[in-house]
């Protein structure tokens, strides 16, 4: 056993447990207590190296909440984003940075009513059989207490976004922070979530975070999802979203891993019900030596859904990215349309790229494409630029930006592609010329 | 030339067809008009044998042989050519090698020799420019990438080459502009004569000022509620066919 | 496109291409040649005795027992989406030959005649006068090589075309020197068991220079039951050199299923060029997945500077097959393709495709994979294109495409794509198609019957692969596709 079990375990001793969720905890502790630390000859994990986490320890014991609450803010707030706040430090709900709006939409476990408990109780175990399980997905299930839900009731729309902001500070001793969100829409429910997992210091957050989100989106509902993975360069994080689609639902999400030490992101879309069709867009930048991985699994298993899903990485320095991208279209999915595209650019001759864009498919009636091309910049493009005096280096950075800009472009709330246009410009050395303010006419 | 009494037709157990009957001389040109969802489609599909449309009644006859007895392919090599509504992309199968294998199967039906490929080229070049494509079209793959003009002068071109007896033009002038319309036109009159029938089923009249029929009928809820000369078209233009709707005529 | 009447008239399931045509596999029958067996079982006496039959050097059986007992450190591979049993190799024969060829066939003429009619039903007579003109053959029957035409004409050239087992003896400094430079023993469980037990296969040597004046080919036939078939092949092309080569493969039909495990290693120097072309037709198994052959393959090349190594194969047989055509391509400039078409019906199984390991500046390599799946078949492309960080200005283009043919069958792709070096380029991209019910009617409404409209639409989703077959042989793919396809086209 790994020396991040055994503590982890050590952990899980001292927590108190809730009482009605005690199955699905002791049967994630024993499931994660069982598994053999993964080495790279575990598919799941070749390219992506758990040596260095499992030789490690972290604490259980979250500290407390930093005092300064100003310099919180700066941290925690999108500009010109209209949208309701639930503020996470190190793994706890901070009542005063959250607004009142986001507290009475989401229930913690512990306050869940008797109708809550069973709903959740319900999804947790689901949750279990879902493909592509692993050890920490059984290591969320060992320490549910601060989880939160979030139902949204047949017909009714959230009129701002829920924007639910996990922000770690750091410590001397490195802490672990397990967070659990279940998300429930109802018939024709409609809202926008923002998850964004942040850092307080550059420096000082050497936390692991392991976070799990599922979400069931009912028949005829729609869930937007900004799932934002910028957190510091030490800290590591491993995240799963899994969703389900009922009949006619539909998933549009954009998935940001700006890189870390370790930056792990699984996903599994399963639709379950005819109609519903999954829009997702991604993009990595990793720089340093840090890493990041996308495991995407888009289950079609009835007929007459869709997924569109496309990635884009840029891979700078020493950095590794990891892309595994795949499609499984199940014998009963007739009329299935999936596409899947993954474009990467190394930026330098120490970067490293693997990507495995995987279809399986048991109908025959079916239209599947995929794509994946790793490419060094367009030379035509930058000798273009640079013939109008502008230095290799800059071209270099244009052209990267522009790269995955087409995505932020495309993202249906601005204030997001506003907010993070200028945290990627300055990931490639450059300021941007022009703000938002200034060109937003255009 | 074929001789259709009673046709009953379902789609997925719903009945499309419901006692249909026409009766077609060689040389003539029957044009099939209708509201939609009157079954015009289906007919033309029924006639070439295409899975999934049932026949329940009725019967067929073409040159003597009952058609709806025989398969596809084998109501294909007796003379009978729909030209599709919506041809369908088959892609990595050249024009020109399908084109050849169906006209030696339709040539091996009559006895008669299979053309030699100098003569087929030189046969299949000729009918390429009558019809205003390209000669890439020959090896392009099968209505791969064509534009909807485009499918329609191929499903002609092929008509053309194969020569059939009696020739189905499925809604062949919707989506064509004007000038692809004479071209489709120009050569389904060049191909008439006293030997070769058609039915020209359409939803607009127009067409039928470039392809003078001299029969029109009207189906409606799967039978044909009235028939009449070129000139009962014109009046379908102007009225439409709610007064027809009862069956009064 | 469908119909405006019945929007739904393409939901219909299409039970033209489900009806099942019963057609017997054409080379599936059994040859009664009186044959020298090994009972079966796998000890280092088996491997002495197979060495020594062969009067081997004792390097050579010193070698293949430390290929032995490799094997025995190493546990059978897992694939996912392969199932099958397992093989007891200890109820496998590891050496069988035809008794006749006991003391050796100095010439065709004294080669046992019943062999000569075994291959001339194959189609592949080994009279040279009869022989297909400008192919060289040399025929591996079980065990052991049979006959290698034209050898005289061969040899004027320089060019040496012959058993490995003779190789051995006329040919040590090259056999010892290239044997296992490639596929090193210890590569895989297959072909750690291949080192230790290989029986037969041919060698190739074309110096420096020369094209060498005809095409090459080995026909390979598995007879006796109960056993494996390990042959190794090794061709290497010296500097400047030109080679094309092609293998044929069959095997009775039986119930049980047998054991191929080859190896072929493939060297070109720098200049050099060769080309490898397989049609592999193995009794595949019947229409209830009972029987045929297990065929666990490990082929690979090393590409020196400028070398081109092109692989084409066309695998219709075989019950399970478990093979990956590599390319290391080594040298600056070195190019390496890959040609693929892979069929699998009733109940066959393919995990197939390629490696390209780009380690040389501007190499190059096209991969090109077309899988068709009927039946309850599965059809898999696993392939793995790698950019070393020396792989400066390299470029790779992946096309994978699948035809599924039916509702029952599977159609899979496992591209990796590593790159380390930012010029480096790869594109890969990969489609999935049926035969449609509308493109079957269209063809049937033009009189073309159904069978004939799939095997066109087959074809002509394969033609870019059988584009770079040999002429004769692209003719026989068609046709071997066309058959393999009966048991699933109504």
């Amino acid at each position: 056993m790994s020396v991040f079990q055994t503590q982890q375990l050590a952990a899980l001793e001292q927590a108190q447990p809730l009482n009605w969720l005690a199955d699905v905890q002791q049967a994630g502790k024993a499931a994660f207590a069982d598994t053999q630390w993964p080495t790279r000859k575990v598919e799941a994990w070749k390219y992506c190296s758990l040596k260095t986490l499992g030789d490690q320890g972290f604490d259980a014991v979250q500290p407390a909440a930093i005092a300064d609450a100003e310099q919180l803010q700066a941290h925690i707030n999108i500009q010109n984003l209209d949208a309701s706040k639930l503020v996470i430090i190190n793994g706890q709900i901070n009542l005063e940075l959250s607004d009142a709006l986001a507290l009475e939409q989401v229930t913690l476990f512990a306050d869940a009513n008797a109708d809550q408990q069973a709903i959740i109780a319900e999804r947790l175990n689901a949750a279990r059989q879902q493909p592509n399980q692993h050890l920490f997905n059984d290591l969320n299930d060992a320490a549910l207490q601060n989880g939160v839900l979030v139902q949204i009731a047949k017909n009714s729309r959230l009129d701002k976004p829920l924007h639910i902001v996990s922000l770690n500070t750091g410590a001397d001793a490195a802490y672990a922070v397990n967070s659990r969100v279940l998300v429930e829409l109802g018939t024709s429910a409609e809202m926008t979530l923002i998850e964004q997992f942040a850092s307080l210091s550059d420096d000082a957050d050497n936390s692991f975070t392991n976070n799990q989100t599922d979400v069931r989106v009912g028949d005829n509902a729609r869930f937007n999802h900004y799932r934002l993975n910028m957190m510091a360069n030490a800290a590591s994080f491993v995240g799963t979203t899994r969703i389900d689609l009922q009949r006619d639902a539909n998933y549009d999400a954009f998935h940001l891993g700006l890189g870390s030490v370790l930056t792990r992101n699984d996903m599994v879309i399963n639709h379950n019900v005819g109609g519903s069709h999954a829009e997702i867009a991604g993009i990595y930048v990793p720089q340093g030596k840090q890493l990041v991985d996308f495991h995407t699994c888009i289950e079609h298993k009835v007929a007459h859904c869709t997924s569109n899903e496309v990635f884009r990485g840029i891979i700078n320095d020493e950095a590794k990215a990891v892309f595994n991208g795949r499609i499984h279209i199940h014998q009963d999915a007739q009329k299935t349309l999936a596409e899947l595209s993954n474009k990467n650019l190394l930026l330098t001759n120490k970067a490293e790229i693997n990507t495995k864009p995987e279809l399986e498919i048991y109908a025959d009636d079916v239209q599947c494409a995929h794509g994946a091309t790793v490419a060094q910049q367009d030379e035509k493009a930058r000798f273009y630029l640079q013939s109008r005096g502008i230095s290799a280096a800059d071209a270099q950075v244009m052209l990267s930006f522009g790269f995955i800009n087409e995505l932020i472009d495309n993202l249906k709330l601005e204030a997001i592609g506003d907010w993070l246009r200028p945290v990627l410009a300055q990931r490639f050395g450059r300021e941007q010329l022009f703000s938002a303010e200034q060109t937003g006419d255009l | 030339m074929i001789s259709i009494k009673n046709l009953h037709a379902s789609v997925e157990d719903k009945p499309i067809l419901k006692g249909l009957n026409l009766d077609i001389k060689p040389g003539e040109v029957h044009a099939i008009m209708g509201p939609n969802g009157a079954g015009k489609s289906t007919l033309g599909n029924v006639l070439a044998g295409r899975e999934g449309y049932e026949v329940t009644d009725g019967s067929a006859v073409m040159n003597g042989k009952e058609l709806l007895e025989l398969e596809t392919e084998e109501r294909a090599r007796e003379g009978l050519f729909l030209a599709f509504q919506y041809p369908v992309e088959i892609p990595g199968v050249s024009n020109l090698e399908f084109l050849k294998a169906s006209v030696d199967a339709v040539r091996e039906h009559q006895g008669k020799d299979a053309l030699d490929s100098v003569n087929f080229l030189k046969l299949a070049r000729e009918k390429v420019k009558a019809v205003n494509l390209d000669q890439s079209f020959l090896k392009r793959g099968v209505n791969e990438g064509f534009s909807g003009g485009e499918k329609k002068r191929n499903e002609l071109m092929q008509m053309m080459l194969l020569e059939p007896q009696l020739c189905i033009l499925d809604e062949t002038d919707s989506g064509l502009d004007i000038d692809a319309l004479q071209v489709v036109a120009n050569g389904v009159n060049a191909m008439r004569d006293e030997n070769r029938s058609f039915i020209v089923v359409t939803h607009y009249q127009r067409l039928l000022d470039y392809i003078v029929p001299d029969y029109v009928h009207v189906l409606a809820d799967g039978k044909i509620v009235k028939s009449g000369g070129k000139e009962l078209a014109l009046e379908l233009e102007e009225k439409g066919y709610g007064w027809l709707e009862n069956g009064e005529a | 496109m469908n119909d405006v009447v019945n929007p739904a008239a393409a939901d219909m399931p299409n039970q033209e291409i489900h009806q099942r045509i019963r057609k017997e596999y054409a080379a599936g029958f059994i040859s009664e040649i009186e044959s020298e067996t090994l009972p079966p079982g796998l000890n280092e006496d088996v491997i002495r005795f197979i060495s020594a039959k062969k009067g081997e050097p004792e390097w050579l059986t010193e070698w293949r027992l430390k290929a032995y007992n490799a094997w025995l450190q190493m546990e059978e591979p897992e694939w996912a989406h392969v199932e099958y049993e397992k093989p007891d190799f200890q109820a496998l024969s590891y050496y069988s030959a035809p008794k006749s060829m006991a003391d050796g066939p100095k010439s065709l003429d004294e080669v046992d005649p019943k062999l000569l009619e075994t291959y001339e039903k194959l189609g592949i007579p080994l009279h040279e006068q009869m022989a297909l003109a400008g192919v060289a053959v040399d025929a591996v029957f079980d065990s052991v090589s049979v006959a290698t035409t034209f050898r005289d004409k061969l040899e004027e050239a320089g060019v040496i075309f012959m058993p490995i087992s003779e190789a051995v003896h006329k040919h040590p400094e090259l056999v010892k020197k290239y044997l296992g430079s490639v596929v090193p023993q210890r590569d895989n469980f297959y072909s750690a068991l291949n080192s230790a037990v290989f029986s037969d296969g041919s060698f190739v040597y074309i110096p420096k220079g020369v094209r060498c004046p005809m095409e090459l080919s080995t026909y390979f036939r598995i007879n006796e039951a109960k056993t494996g078939q390990f042959e190794r092949t090794l061709i290497v092309a010296d500097e400047g050199s030109h080679v094309s080569y092609l293998e044929g493969c069959t095997a009775p039909m039986r119930d049980e299923n047998q054991l191929h495990a080859a190896v072929v290693e493939l060297v070109a120097m720098d200049d050099a060029e060769i080309k490898y072309s397989t049609v592999q037709n193995w009794y595949p198994g019947d229409e209830e997945g009972k029987g045929g052959i297990y065929n666990f393959v490990t082929k690979r090349a090393v590409a020196h500077t400028n070398a081109k190594v092109s692989w084409t194969q066309v695998e219709t047989g075989s019950a399970v097959t478990w093979k990956y055509p590599s390319c290391i391509l080594k040298g600056d400039n070195s190019v390496g393709e890959f040609y693929s078409v892979a069929l699998t019906n009733n109940f066959q199984q393919a995990d197939t495709g390629t490696k390209m390991i780009h380690l040389g500046k501007n190499t190059r390599s096209t991969i090109i994979s077309k899988g068709i799946s009927a039946g309850k078949s599965q059809n898999a492309y696993r392939g793995l294109v790698k950019m070393n960080s020396g792989a400066e200005g390299a470029r790779n283009f992946t096309q994978c495409d699948s035809l599924l043919i039916g509702d029952k069958c599977g159609a899979h792709t496992f591209p990796y794509i590593e790159s380390k070096h930012p010029s480096a380029v790869i594109e890969h991209e990969a489609t999935t198609s049926t035969v449609s019910d509308d493109q079957l009617f269209l063809c049937r409404q033009r009189g073309i019957d159904t069978e004939k409209a799939v095997s066109m639409i087959v074809n002509g989703f394969c033609k870019e692969v059988f584009k770079e077959l040999p002429m004769e042989f692209a003719v026989e793919a068609g046709k071997l596709l066309e058959i393999s396809l009966e048991g699933s086209v109504g």
